[in-house]
């Protein structure tokens, strides 16, 4: 076990050290990644000057729903690196040269690599709306209320984590899932930026069950604010994050366990 | 049995045959066709601790299916490879931790660090103890002459400075065996001396067993006892270096420059190639023209001023080899 921290600080050093050569780079390109996503907060702030509030959510709600998204896409990419960029480096050859060392694959995977840029972009926005709005929304922070926002967040990050590894696994059967990323993932998380009551029931469906955002920012801000649209859905749903989270991250891990042989009896 | 052995070897991809345009593009994705290819056929040799073996082969022969099957990367078809007690690609945890890989043509290295940030990641990763990890630093970077380069980031170094960081990022975990795959690749002629010598002596000095890849002969004949040459995925030559020699390099040629010029009569099994004015090229198999009756008949004949006689190039025999004149 000691081993294995040792072996995540000096990864982490690396990484970071890596991203840090280029100072006025780095800081540009985080800057970049912020800008581009504030796009979708700016969007909803102008909305909301026109209709004052959107299905009985005011804006300081809209951010606090917003700043989870982003939270938890920032946490989670620390981690999740290797596996976003996983059918490039199988492609080029470089997945090799985690199979050439002697740790295990997935560890390797999730720790060697660090998209320090998208981190700080996402997680910075996140975090400017979380402090934007968390003492606007009505929210008491108590014990309760901060060990339950602590579990949503890790179980957002685990959801986004387990389809990344999810959609990396395909890779290994399919040649390029990056489109597919691109559909179900990131045109998603679009949607997930607004209380979903507002949608279609089949956007709806989509969102809670197939590709399922709704537990990682509306159901955990439906139990901080108390919003009335919850009712259309199930109270237990309120609870659910963590449970989703670690499921679905089981699954999909032993996808990837299953489809590892695979990879090395067809060599691609 | 023999340190590494690879018995009835096969591999086989499965290459998938896309068809152009929208609907062939279409039907692929429903009802992909594949080719097979086989990258290896039948495969069979074995090699003892503290070889040095060359392996060479034309370009899609089989050789980098060979090291990956030997290094773990990937399942063979069919067969067997045991190396040192190992089977590579089902222990591999076990198995990666007691071998070293240089892939020329891809550095470990991280591109933007000092080149020193990438061993001590290394020395992390292999659990190498600090005692090992020094003594080793200290000794390559020392053979190799590194001294100078070991604290500046690795996108400031020349191929032949990165070859060598690479070499010893492969090594600080003292593996029992190292596949060189092609190894002086780009690298200038000094940076290849370097190399090689390097290379042979680890091998004589720690008998750490070793298979080279690479298409300069030179490394082969500066470094390697053993030779293997795969064509086609399968094995077209097993032994010494001298013993190819032996076996297809039976041609010579004796180049004669005359006092003037004159016309040479046809000499049964020798080919006559016309140099310069005064200079004929003879070509002929040395068991089928001994080489006494043929300068005692040039030199009664005609009036001659210089004669020099040559064996065949190694690079020319493998060229030949691998464009199929020998079998």
């Amino acid at each position: 076990m000691r081993d294995i921290m040792h072996l995540v600080g000096v990864y982490t050093k690396t990484t970071a050290r890596s991203w840090f050569q280029y100072r006025v780079d780095a800081l540009l390109r985080s800057l970049a990644v912020f800008l581009r996503e504030s796009t979708g907060v700016i969007v909803i702030y102008f909305t909301l000057l026109k209709f004052d509030n959107l299905n009985g959510w005011n804006i300081h709600e809209l951010l606090f729903l917003y700043s989870l998204l982003f939270l938890t896409y920032g946490i989670m990419i620390i981690f999740f690196t290797g596996l976003r960029d996983f059918g490039r480096m199988v492609r080029s050859g470089n997945f090799d040269r985690f199979i050439l060392r002697p740790r295990g694959l997935l560890f390797q995977l999730i720790f060697a690599n660090a998209d320090w840029f998208a981190a700080v972009g996402h997680g910075g926005l996140g975090l400017v709306l979380f402090v934007i709005s968390a003492g606007k929304v009505g929210v008491i922070w108590n014990f309760k209320t901060v060990v339950y926002y602590l579990f949503a967040i890790m179980g957002g990050v685990l959801i986004q984590g387990a389809v990344f590894l999810f959609l990396a696994t395909l890779n290994i059967y399919l040649f390029e899932t990056s489109s597919l990323k691109e559909l179900f993932y990131y045109n998603m998380r679009k949607f997930a930026g607004y209380p979903i009551s507002i949608f279609h029931r089949a956007v709806q469906i989509i969102i809670i069950y197939i590709m399922p955002f709704a537990f990682v920012n509306y159901f955990p801000a439906q139990y901080l604010l108390r919003k009335e649209d919850m009712e259309g859905y199930p109270q237990i749903f309120l609870y659910l994050t963590p449970v989703v989270g670690v499921g679905m991250y089981l699954l999909a891990y032993l996808f990837w366990k299953f489809s590892i042989k695979y990879y090395k009896s067809s060599g691609n | 049995m023999d340190f590494i052995e690879v018995k009835n070897v096969s591999k086989v991809f499965r290459i998938n045959r896309r068809k152009s345009g929208v609907t062939g593009m279409l039907a692929n994705l429903f009802v992909p066709k594949y080719e097979k290819k086989e990258a290896v056929k039948n495969l069979n040799f074995s090699i003892g601790q503290g070889e040095m073996v060359g392996f060479i082969g034309p370009n899609g022969a089989g050789k980098s299916t060979t090291i990956k099957m030997l290094s773990g990367i990937l399942f063979p078809e069919s067969g067997e490879i045991t190396v040192g007690g190992f089977i590579p690609y089902k222990q591999r945890k076990t198995y990666v931790g007691s071998i070293g890989v240089v892939f020329g043509q891809k550095s470990q290295l991280q591109w933007d660090l000092p080149v020193i940030d990438s061993f001590e990641l290394l020395k992390a990763i292999y659990r190498v103890p600090e005692g090992v990890y020094k003594k080793n630093l200290d000794r390559y970077t020392g053979m190799l002459d590194m001294g100078g380069f070991l604290n500046q980031p690795v996108r400031q170094l020349s191929l032949g400075q990165r070859m060598r960081a690479d070499i010893v990022a492969a090594l600080l975990h003292s593996p029992k065996i190292v596949f060189f795959d092609e190894p002086t690749i780009g690298v200038d002629v000094v940076g290849k001396e370097t190399i090689r010598n390097f290379i042979r002596d680890l091998n004589r000095q720690d008998h750490v067993t070793m298979i080279f890849t690479t298409h300069d002969m030179q490394d082969i004949e500066k470094t390697c006892d053993r030779l293997i040459i795969i064509d086609k995925g399968s094995k077209v030559y097993d032994g010494t270096l001298p013993g190819i020699r032996e076996r297809y390099g039976t041609t010579r040629q004796l180049d004669v420059e005359f006092v003037e010029h004159k016309e040479v009569a046809p000499i049964p099994k020798v080919e006559i190639i016309e140099l310069d004015n005064n200079k004929k090229r003879f070509v002929f198999e040395s068991h089928e023209v001994h080489i006494n009756e043929l300068m005692d008949h040039l030199l009664s004949h005609y009036n001659i001023r210089d004669i020099n006689i040559s064996e065949p190039e190694i690079e020319s025999i493998i060229r030949k080899i691998y464009s199929g004149e020998y079998l």
